[in-house]
C-alpha cells in the first residue's frame, strides 16, 4: 500500500497521513471530528495495513457516516494514499501548470496594457499605466478565449475622447468591472454541485492537489446524475426523467415530513380531566394515566418565483417540487414575478402540473423579463395583503439580481416583521454572493439558501421540515 | 472476540449471509472496538439481518428494540409498574405496615424493557436497534449515553453500567437524516443492493431448491429492474428470496413472461409500479430478452 508522506512537524508517519487525511475530507465537505479521527487510528491497530481495501473499508467505516460522501472518499484516499513517485509525479505537473498559468496570466495583463496603450494616442499611455491588475484579474484574461478578446478590443477602442473630459479613468474601470463579470461567469460554471464544499486551500501542497483533483473529478461525473446537475442545464430530453425524480424526492419527503403530524405518543403531561374520567371505573383511583398530546399544525407556504430569462427554468422544476409535497401543507399561494407579480396559484388547483404550467407560462406576462422583486412585494402588499400572516412561510426563487436593491430590502424587512419566516432560494453560488453587495442587505431579513440542483432542494425542504 | 475477519466471513456464509469485504471489515471492527455498529441502506437489503447473525455466531440471546415515533423510556429502558405500586400502597394501608418510598422503587416493581436487559445481562447479547431514523429527536440524544459509555441513568437506582458490553446493532432506512451526534458513536455501514453475481450466491444460500437457471434468471432480472426502470420502490433482496421461493412452489423452473406477470406482485408492492413496468417501452419482454442474452440455455 503507497504510503503519502505529509509535512506536519515532528510527528509519526502514520498520524500524520491520518491527521492529513481527515483535513482533506473536512475540505471536501465531509464532517470528520477528532474523535473520529482517533477511532480511526485505533481502527488500523486491528487491521492488516498491508491489505489496502481493508483499510480503505476500515476507513471508511470511522470516518463516512453517509453513503452519499463515499464517492469523495474513494477518489481521496485513491489520491492520497498512492505511491510516494505517483504524488511526487502529480505534485511536479501541478507545480508545472501553476508556473504556466503565472506566465500565461502576467502575459496576457502585458498584452491587455500594451493593447490599450495602441488603441488610443488620447488616453492610451494613461489607462495602460494606470491599470495595475490584480494576479485575478490578469487570470481571468488569460483565460478568455481569444475571440471575446478580439471583441473587447475592438469595443475599447471605440472610446472616443472629447475636448473636455478624459475618459481613461472611465475605461480603466470598464476593464475592471469586465473582468470581475468575466471572472463572476467562470465561477458559475466552475462551482461545484455539492454543498458545503470548500475549495479554500489548506495551504499545504499535497493535501490542496488532492482536494483540486477530487472536486475536479466529481463535478465531471456528478453533471450525469440529474439530481446533482444544475437546474438550468436540464435539456428539454430530460424533462420527463426529471419529473419522475421530482416525484421521488418529493415522495419520500412528504412521508418524512408526515409522520411529525400524527399524535405524538410521547407521554409527558398527565391529562387530569382524561384521567379522572377514565378512572371513575377504579373507584377513582388513578390506575390508568391519559396524557396530552400536541397535533403539529401544517405550515402555510407562499411561493414567489423569479420567471426572469435567467431563471425561468428553476422555477419551473422549484415549483414543480413544492406542489408534488402539497400533501403536507396546509396551503400553498403561489406566484411569480419578472417586473411585477402575477398571482398563479389557480392553475395548480387541478392537480395536472404539467398542464397548469404550459397555461400559466402561455398566459404570463412576466415571463422572460427582467427581475424588479421591489414592485413585485409592493403588489403583493397592496393587493393580497392578506396572504401575509403569522403562520406563513414566504418562499422567494431567485438570484437576486433585482432592480432597486434598498427598497427590496426595505420591503423585504416589511414582509419579515408579518410572516413567520422568509426563505430564499438563491440559484447563484454562495462564493459569488460577496460579490453581490445587496444580498448581504436582503439576508438580514431571510434565511438564504443556495439552490441549484435537486439535491440542494431536498437538503434545504428537509432541513425545513425536520 | 478472537475472530479473524476470514473467520467472521465464514461463519456469516454458514449461516447464509452473504456478505462482502466491506460488511465483513466494518463488523468485525465494530466487534473489536465494542462500538455500537450503525447499518443504513434501502429496506430488505439485509440490515437486520446481520444482528440475528451475529447472535447465532456468538451463541447468544438477541434482544430487539424496534423502533417507532413517539417511543419513549418507559416503552425502551423501563417503566414502574404503577398499577403494581398502587395496590402495594392500597394493601400497606390496609395493613398498617410501615412502607416506605424505597420499598416501592425496587426490582419487584421494575419493568424491564429491551435497553434495560440489555444492559443488565450477565453474558455478552446482541441489542437490535431497528430502524432508528423512525424516532424523534429527543429519544435520539436519549441514546448518545447508551451508545457512548453502554450505560444508563435511572434516577431511582442511579447509574447503570453494563456487565457486559452488549453487540449493539442500529439500523436505519435513512428516511430521516440521523444527527452528528449518534453518528460519531457509531461505526458506519451502508449496504447497497447487490451485484448480479452476489444475489445469485445470497439465492443459492436461502433457496437452493430453486435451480441455477432460475436463480439466475431471477438475479439478472431483479438487476434489471433496479437499474433500467423507473421503479418507486425498487425490489429488495428479500424480496427477490421471496419470489425464487414463489416460482419453485408453483413449479416453474424457468422465468416465461406468463410466470413474470402472475409473479409481479411479489416483486413489485406498488400499484403504480405494475402500471409504469406494464406501460413501459420495454415492459415484461425487455426483461425476457435481457436473461436471453445474459444466461445462457441449460
Amino acid at each position: 500500500m503507497g504510503n503519502g508522506m505529509i509535512m506536519i512537524a515532528d510527528a509519526p508517519p502514520i498520524f500524520s497521513n491520518l491527521a492529513g487525511f481527515a483535513h482533506i475530507l473536512r475540505h471536501l465537505g465531509i464532517r470528520v471530528s477528532t474523535a473520529e479521527t482517533l477511532d480511526a487510528i485505533n481502527a488500523l491497530g486491528y487491521l492488516n495495513l498491508t491489505e489496502r481495501e481493508q483499510v480503505r473499508a476500515g476507513l471508511r467505516a470511522m470516518l463516512v457516516k453517509n453513503y452519499r460522501e463515499h464517492d469523495a472518499f474513494d477518489r481521496a484516499f485513491d489520491l492520497h494514499f498512492a505511491p510516494e513517485e505517483e504524488k511526487q509525479r502529480r505534485l511536479e505537473a501541478r507545480r508545472q501548470y501553476t508556473e504556466e498559468m503565472e506566465r500565461a496570466s502576467d502575459q496576457a495583463g502585458e498584452e491587455l496594457a500594451d493593447t490599450m496603450e495602441a488603441s488610443s494616442e488620447v488616453w492610451g499611455k494613461e489607462v495602460s499605466e494606470s491599470l495595475n491588475l490584480t494576479s485575478e484579474e490578469k487570470e481571468t484574461f488569460a483565460r478568455l478565449p481569444r475571440s471575446k478578446k478580439e471583441r473587447f478590443y475592438e469595443f475599447m477602442k471605440s472610446f472616443q475622447a472629447n475636448p473636455v473630459n478624459n475618459p481613461s479613468d472611465l475605461i480603466v474601470q470598464t476593464i475592471k468591472a469586465s473582468l470581475n463579470y468575466w471572472r463572476y461567469q467562470m465561477l458559475k460554471m466552475n462551482t461545484l454541485q455539492v454543498q458545503d464544499i470548500e475549495r479554500d486551500p489548506t495551504g499545504i501542497e499535497e493535501l490542496d492537489e488532492v482536494i483540486e483533483k477530487v472536486v475536479s473529478d466529481i463535478y465531471d461525473d456528478w453533471d450525469e446524475e440529474l439530481i446533482y446537475r444544475d437546474m438550468k442545464n436540464i435539456e428539454e430530453k430530460d424533462l420527463h426523467r426529471m419529473t419522475v425524480v421530482i416525484r421521488k424526492i418529493a415522495r419520500k419527503l412528504v412521508t418524512r415530513i408526515s409522520r411529525r403530524y400524527r399524535m405524538s405518543k410521547n407521554k409527558k403531561i398527565v391529562d387530569i380531566r382524561h384521567t379522572i374520567r377514565k378512572n371513575i371505573r377504579y373507584g377513582g383511583i388513578p390506575l390508568d394515566l391519559s396524557y396530552k398530546t400536541k397535533r403539529i399544525q401544517k405550515p402555510r407556504l407562499l411561493l414567489i418565483c423569479d420567471v426572469s430569462a435567467s431563471m425561468a427554468q428553476y422555477s419551473r422544476f422549484i415549483m414543480e417540487f413544492i406542489y408534488s409535497i402539497s400533501e403536507v401543507v396546509d396551503e400553498i399561494e403561489s406566484f411569480v414575478f419578472a417586473e411585477d407579480l402575477e398571482y398563479v396559484a389557480p392553475f395548480f388547483k387541478s392537480g395536472n402540473f404539467t398542464r397548469a404550467m404550459s397555461l400559466m407560462v402561455e398566459s404570463s406576462k412576466q415571463w422572460g423579463k427582467s427581475t424588479n422583486l421591489y414592485a413585485a412585494l409592493d403588489t403583493l402588499w397592496r393587493d393580497k395583503r392578506e396572504l401575509l400572516a403569522p403562520n406563513v412561510f414566504t418562499i422567494i426563487v431567485s438570484d437576486g439580481k433585482t432592480l432597486a436593491t434598498e427598497k427590496t430590502a426595505t420591503a423585504l424587512a416589511r414582509t419579515r416583521g408579518v410572516v413567520k419566516d422568509i426563505i430564499w432560494l438563491n440559484t447563484l453560488p454562495r462564493r459569488t454572493w460577496p460579490a453581490q453587495k445587496h444580498l448581504a442587505a436582503f439576508r438580514k431579513y431571510c434565511a438564504m439558501f443556495e439552490c441549484r440542483t435537486l439535491a440542494d432542494l431536498e437538503k434545504i425542504i428537509g432541513r425545513l421540515a425536520a | 472476540m478472537n475472530m479473524s475477519p476470514n473467520e467472521l466471513k465464514e461463519g456469516m456464509e454458514k449461516l447464509g449471509y452473504i456478505s462482502n469485504d466491506e460488511i465483513v471489515i466494518t463488523t468485525y471492527l465494530a466487534l473489536k472496538m465494542e462500538k455500537p455498529l450503525l447499518v443504513e441502506g434501502a429496506p430488505g437489503v439485509g440490515k437486520t439481518e446481520i444482528a440475528k447473525v451475529l447472535s447465532e455466531i456468538f451463541n447468544t440471546d438477541l434482544i430487539r428494540l424496534q423502533c417507532y415515533e413517539g417511543l419513549d423510556e418507559t416503552k425502551s429502558l423501563y417503566e414502574w409498574n404503577y398499577q403494581r405500586q398502587l395496590l402495594k400502597i392500597q394493601l400497606s394501608q390496609n395493613e398498617q405496615c410501615g412502607l416506605q418510598e424505597k420499598d416501592l422503587f425496587s426490582e419487584e416493581f421494575l419493568l424491564e424493557r429491551p435497553l434495560l436487559k440489555a444492559i443488565r445481562a450477565d453474558r455478552k447479547v446482541v441489542l437490535l436497534i431497528d430502524e432508528v431514523d423512525k424516532v424523534d429527536e429527543p429519544f435520539e440524544a436519549f441514546l448518545f449515553e447508551l451508545l457512548s459509555d453502554f450505560q444508563v441513568s435511572i434516577p431511582e437506582l442511579g447509574t447503570l453500567t453494563a456487565r457486559q458490553i452488549p453487540i449493539v446493532v442500529l439500523t436505519s432506512n435513512s428516511e430521516r437524516l440521523l444527527s452528528d451526534g449518534l453518528k460519531r458513536r457509531c461505526i458506519y455501514l451502508y449496504i447497497d443492493y447487490p451485484t448480479v453475481e452476489k444475489e445469485i450466491r445470497i439465492l443459492q444460500a436461502r433457496v437452493p431448491e430453486a435451480g441455477e437457471k432460475l436463480r439466475k434468471q431471477i438475479a439478472y432480472a431483479v438487476n434489471l429492474l433496479r437499474g433500467e426502470y423507473d421503479l418507486n420502490k425498487k425490489p429488495s433482496i428479500a424480496e427477490s428470496i421471496d419470489w425464487a421461493r414463489a416460482l419453485y412452489t408453483l413449479g416453474i423452473g424457468e422465468l416465461s413472461e406468463d410466470a413474470i406477470n402472475n409473479t409481479l406482485n411479489i416483486l413489485l408492492k406498488n400499484r403504480e409500479d405494475h402500471v409504469s413496468l406494464q406501460n413501459s417501452e420495454k415492459g415484461v419482454r425487455g426483461i425476457l430478452e435481457h436473461l436471453h442474452k445474459q444466461v445462457a440455455p441449460q
